[in-house]
């Protein structure tokens, strides 16, 4: 195996185009782990933790554009992903455990599109968008149309994810992640993003995505529309789930069958909805 | 072919001289070459914390770490705790509350407490318990580890 350190976001594009089985390197919590499991042994690693734009973060009117080396732990702690974007924040406190976290990055999660773990969801109920560096340049891709997937992204060879865009979003608005799973250090049975905004006892706004019910999060417009103008009363929620659990696609497996998760769709919901409108009234 | 990348390693205030093939993790070259075995190998995937080591104070798992990224940084194992003979207040602490049996995970929880208590150093149980989410015990049911960590803090 080669090994490299590109200083900068060039030198690395360049490494990526000279090598067709090199593969980057982020914070190593999975890519190492399935190279210890024997399942990937790239011929060429290129180690991304020295280039410092990589880890920046950076404030704009309106949203924050988080580096792709930002460890969660970073980005759990990062006080100005408030409203809207709290959902990211949010999230990524709550992925894995806290030496996971220590090490993981949002590029990682972004690119490893493992739809089991906590920010795809979130990123797409943030309405992210990624920044995608390639040969030809650089270029905005919602994170939404990056995750094609499970554990597959819409980047092609030799391109890298740089950094990623919060939206700021409407005044008002709050972001709140949700999981259920059987010890809070194990993936999500399932999990549950939203921003939602009120006015009042309505809902104005509303993205809802879940997390760990299919090859990628799920999003479904007419589930938001099913709520927006609504009191969100009890029987809103139930046909907003309806529509959820119909698109959802989950997997049996250890940590639920299809049909439990399923159950559990609109129970989250629900819970994530009240969790949210309490963050809203403070 | 392979690369062999030749990096001073900081470990434990000691500088070690190493030649490593990139693909090998720090817990390896730390048990293998350095042949500082207090370091734990468990599950090898990230899932048991046995492999904790501090990098600069902050709790990482070696078993997912390449010991060619940790060129300028300082490790501190479970055998960098002590100062002299004497063992340090978590180990103490560990010890008088008969919180250690098959002792697997110890060196693990030892250096996450450590991390812990340098960054908050009266930690409630809660805290305690959410910073031990990363260590996996399958003796002790965790309470008494718990309860000798908050007994450092001096909480009730």
């Amino acid at each position: 195996m080669r090994y490299a350190e590109p200083e900068t976001v060039e030198e690395g594009l360049a490494l990526l185009a000279a090598h067709d089985d090199a593969r980057c390197l982020a914070g190593g919590a999975s890519l190492v782990a399935m190279m210890n499991a024997g399942r990937v042994a790239p011929g060429m690693l290129v180690s991304l933790h020295r280039i410092p734009e990589l880890s920046d973060i950076t404030e704009t009117g309106d949203g924050l554009w988080l580096g792709a080396m930002c460890t969660h732990r970073g980005v759990a702690a990062e006080p100005r992903l408030r409203g809207a974007m709290a959902v990211v924040r949010s999230a990524a406190g709550q992925l894995a455990h806290p030496a996971i976290r220590n090490m993981a990055t949002l590029g990682g999660s972004v690119c490893l599109a493992d739809p089991h773990t906590e920010l795809p969801a979130a990123l797409v109920a943030a309405s992210a968008r990624a920044e995608v560096a390639g040969p030809g340049g650089r270029r905005l891709v919602p994170v939404e149309s990056l995750l094609v997937d499970g554990f597959r992204t819409s980047l092609q060879r030799g391109e890298l994810v740089t950094r990623v865009f919060i939206p700021r979003g409407t005044d008002g608005a709050v972001g709140h992640h949700l999981r259920f799973s059987r010890v809070s250090s194990d993936y999500p049975t399932v999990s549950l993003s939203l921003v939602l905004v009120m006015d009042g006892d309505t809902c104005r706004q509303a993205r809802v995505v879940v997390g760990a019910s299919g090859p990628v999060p799920l999003h479904v417009d007419a589930a938001d529309q099913r709520l927006v103008g609504t009191r969100l009363e009890e029987a809103d929620v139930a046909e907003a789930g309806r529509l959820l659990v119909r698109a959802a696609t989950p997997l049996d497996d250890v940590r639920g069958s299809a049909e439990y998760r399923r159950m559990l769709i609109p129970r989250l919901l629900g819970r994530a909805l009240s969790q949210a409108r309490e963050h809203a009234h403070v | 072919m392979s690369d062999k990348v030749s990096l001073s390693l900081c470990l434990n205030g000691a500088e070690h001289a190493l030649t490593v093939a990139p693909e090998r993790t720090l817990l390896d070259v730390l048990r293998e070459d350095v042949r500082a075995t207090g370091t734990r190998r468990g599950c090898d995937e990230g899932n048991c914390g046995a492999c904790t080591v501090l990098v600069d104070g902050v709790p990482v798992l070696s078993c997912l770490t390449l010991a060619v990224r940790m060129r300028g940084r300082a490790i501190t194992t479970v055998e960098g705790v002590q100062t002299g003979a004497e063992l340090h207040p978590v180990q103490r602490a560990l010890v008088r509350h008969g919180a250690v049996q098959c002792g697997f995970c110890m060196s693990g929880i030892v250096l996450t407490a450590k991390a812990l208590l340098e960054r908050n150093p009266s930690p409630t149980a809660e805290e305690v318990r959410q910073a031990l989410g990363s260590n996996v015990c399958r003796c002790s049911g965790y309470a008494r580890v718990v309860e000798a960590i908050v007994s450092l803090g001096g909480r009730p």
